[in-house]
């Protein structure tokens, strides 16, 4: 199978539209009561409301980004206190009579923090794109104003005269678009 | 902030905020005609330097710290408020953040990027530089002093830098995603290269939520230790006037407080500017005026403990200097931090002063100021009469560290004033978290 028509599959389906919050956070809780039927179904929102990471903490469990995190920050922390431990044991710069090496440790403190917030933060970062699915060059915008003012919920592979459709609409969808 | 009344709703944010973008207010060019100006200006005396030497700037025996260590200080302090406001308060559900987060967090990047360009402009022979600022070994194969806080501060800077830059970036994710979807052609695609192509799926928001709050713990106490490094810089030496305890939370509140009052003093005429009265509102100023008045107080009370701490210690060369400071040659500078800092800031206790924008806008202008003497004081006062009579001197800085200073100003002014005409000022998506929520009126009623 091509590319193309991979593609084509992922995003073929219908895009139900929804001007409130309300209205959204209903369908998706309806949704979740007949998953069978809604498998692969994406939510849209212009934002991170409370209500809808709420409901996504349910379904996708908590973020993994903490782990990321954690190893960024302690890897940072480990190469903080390495990276001056290691040049002293190269060349020690005796200076003032204090001496160089494991008697230093208070002031390779410093390296070890800043190394754990940047690393840790780098971490992060890359947490949020990898498991957000991001950078993503093929990514499919249903509709321009899923980053506006609109919410969107997207079943792949049914049509506009399915069930689906009509418990989407049950809940207040203003459009349902079919998409290609 | 619960008394704030909204006079738009989520769906003017997209519309209203990258209208303004299109067609800014004709002052906006004649600011950036000024900040370009002053930026030649400070360009070409730093090209002066570098051909003549260092030599043109007024540092000799005992001043070798002079001006540039000043605006490098007076930089890195400004750039705090923007992390504050980002992180600190993000964590504290400060909703009115969410306005002016994103100026803030453009102010902090651009000012520790000025920040960083002076301890190139200091060293002279800036090719060098690397070696004296980076953990490479020298000519010998000596690598550099991991016990000097000057090197402390390399890490420090480079990491608060690169923190700031990651954390307004992220903000800036989902906006690009809005302005991708508003444009058609070779700006669509530019836009979703920019935005990693973020659709805003729950599953995205999820995981940015989750990212974005561990970016503000890891910032926060980034905010508070920064300073505290660039204070150790001073506070290790032995020099009268610097070696005390009361350096690091003095330096952080200084520097809350100066950046507090540059937010001020960038979002009032930038709101004008991009037309964006309706979503920086009024009550969100006067939140930022009442945090400056806070820093101010804690700023006047370091003041007075440092000239405490100085009396107690017993140590006449200390004492001396904090009575020269106050009386001697360089009083003048000593009474306009005083003043700016500690005695202006007074009149936010009264709200008929926090909400005249006009005298809000002068007293940030003259914290700004006042700071900027702040670290001239702690900086000339201190290195010019040490421990030894001998070596006493004086310093006054020169044309050229002064045009350099002019420059700095117009450096961050250009940057923030070209970042504000392409890329929405205000975090639209943020922005829609304080507004009131679109919930279906006929459920409400039901």
């Amino acid at each position: 199978m091509s590319d193309h028509s991979q593609t084509s599959q992922k995003t073929k389906g219908i895009l139900a539209l929804y001007k409130y919050l309300d209205d959204t956070c209903g369908a998706m809780d309806s949704i979740e009561k007949n998953l069978s039927e809604f498998k692969g179904y994406q939510v849209y929102s212009p934002t991170s409301y409370h209500e809808l990471i709420d409901r996504a903490e349910v379904k996708y469990g908590p973020s993994q980004v903490r782990w990321f995190t954690l190893v960024g920050a302690l890897s940072g922390i480990a190469i903080g206190f390495a990276m001056p431990l290691l040049m002293d044991y190269d060349w020690p710069i005796v200076v003032g009579g204090k001496t160089a090496g494991i008697y230093s440790l208070p002031a390779y403190v410093i390296f070890g923090f800043e190394l754990m917030v940047l690393l840790g933060a780098i971490a992060t970062i890359a947490g949020m794109l990898i498991m957000g699915r991001i950078p993503n060059p093929h990514a499919h915008i249903f509709h321009d104003k899923l980053t506006d003012d609109t919410f969107g919920i997207f079943v792949p592979g049914v049509n506009k005269e399915s069930r689906q459709a009509k418990l989407l609409q049950e809940h207040g969808a203003i459009d349902l678009i079919e998409t290609a | 902030m619960s008394d704030v009344v909204w006079k738009k709703d989520v769906s003017d944010v997209n519309d209203g905020i990258l209208v303004g973008l299109r067609a800014p207010h004709p002052s906006f060019y004649l600011a950036l005609s000024v900040s370009v100006f002053c930026l030649i200006i400070g360009a070409v005396a730093w090209g002066y330097q570098i051909a003549v030497g260092t030599g043109v700037a007024g540092l000799n025996s005992p001043v070798y710290w002079g001006v540039y260590i000043t605006d490098f200080v007076f930089w890195v302090g400004i750039g705090h408020a923007g992390t504050l406001i980002s992180a600190i308060l993000f964590l504290f559900r400060a909703k009115w953040r969410n306005s002016i987060n994103r100026s803030a967090e453009a102010m902090t990047v651009f000012a520790v990027i000025t920040a960083g360009l002076f301890p190139l402009i200091h060293v002279g022979r800036v090719w060098y530089a690397a070696y004296w600022m980076l953990p490479l070994p020298n000519t010998n194969n000596l690598w550099v002093n991991f016990r000097s806080p000057l090197m402390w501060d390399v890490f420090a800077i480079s990491t608060y830098l690169t923190v700031s830059l990651l954390f307004w970036y992220m903000g800036l994710v989902p906006d690009l995603a809005s302005m991708r979807d508003r444009v058609k052609g070779f700006k669509r695609l530019l836009f979703g290269f920019m935005s990693f192509g973020w659709v805003g799926t729950v599953r995205q928001w999820h995981h940015y939520e989750a990212g974005y709050g561990f970016l503000a713990a890891l910032a926060t106490p980034l905010v508070l230790s920064v300073h505290s490094i660039v204070s150790w810089d001073f506070a290790m030496s032995m020099q009268p006037g610097w070696h005390t305890t009361i350096f690091p939370p003095y330096f952080v509140a200084g520097a809350i407080l100066s950046g507090c009052a540059m937010v001020y003093t960038l979002v009032l005429p930038l709101r004008h500017m991009f037309r964006m009265e309706g979503f920086i509102l009024d009550e969100h100023l006067e939140a930022l005026i009442k945090l400056t008045l806070l820093t101010s107080t804690i700023v006047a009370y370091a003041y007075a403990v440092e000239f405490l701490i100085a009396w107690y210690s017993g140590n006449p060369y200390e004492w001396k200097i904090f009575v020269k400071r106050a009386v001697g040659d360089y009083s003048f500078y000593f009474w306009t931090m005083v003043f700016c800092n500690c005695v202006f800031p007074i009149a936010f206790w009264s709200k008929r002063i926090r909400n005249s924008k006009f005298w809000c806008f002068v007293i940030c202008v003259l914290v700004n100021v006042g700071m900027w003497f702040e670290r001239y004081n702690i900086i000339i006062s201190s290195l010019v009469e040490d421990f030894v009579p001998g070596s006493w001197g004086h310093y006054e800085p020169s044309i050229v560290e002064m045009a350099i200073t002019l420059g700095s100003f117009g450096w961050f002014f250009t940057w923030l004033l070209i970042f504000c005409r392409f890329f929405p000022l205000v975090s639209m998506s943020e922005l829609k978290l304080i507004m009131p929520k679109p919930l279906n009126p006929t459920k409400r009623k039901a």
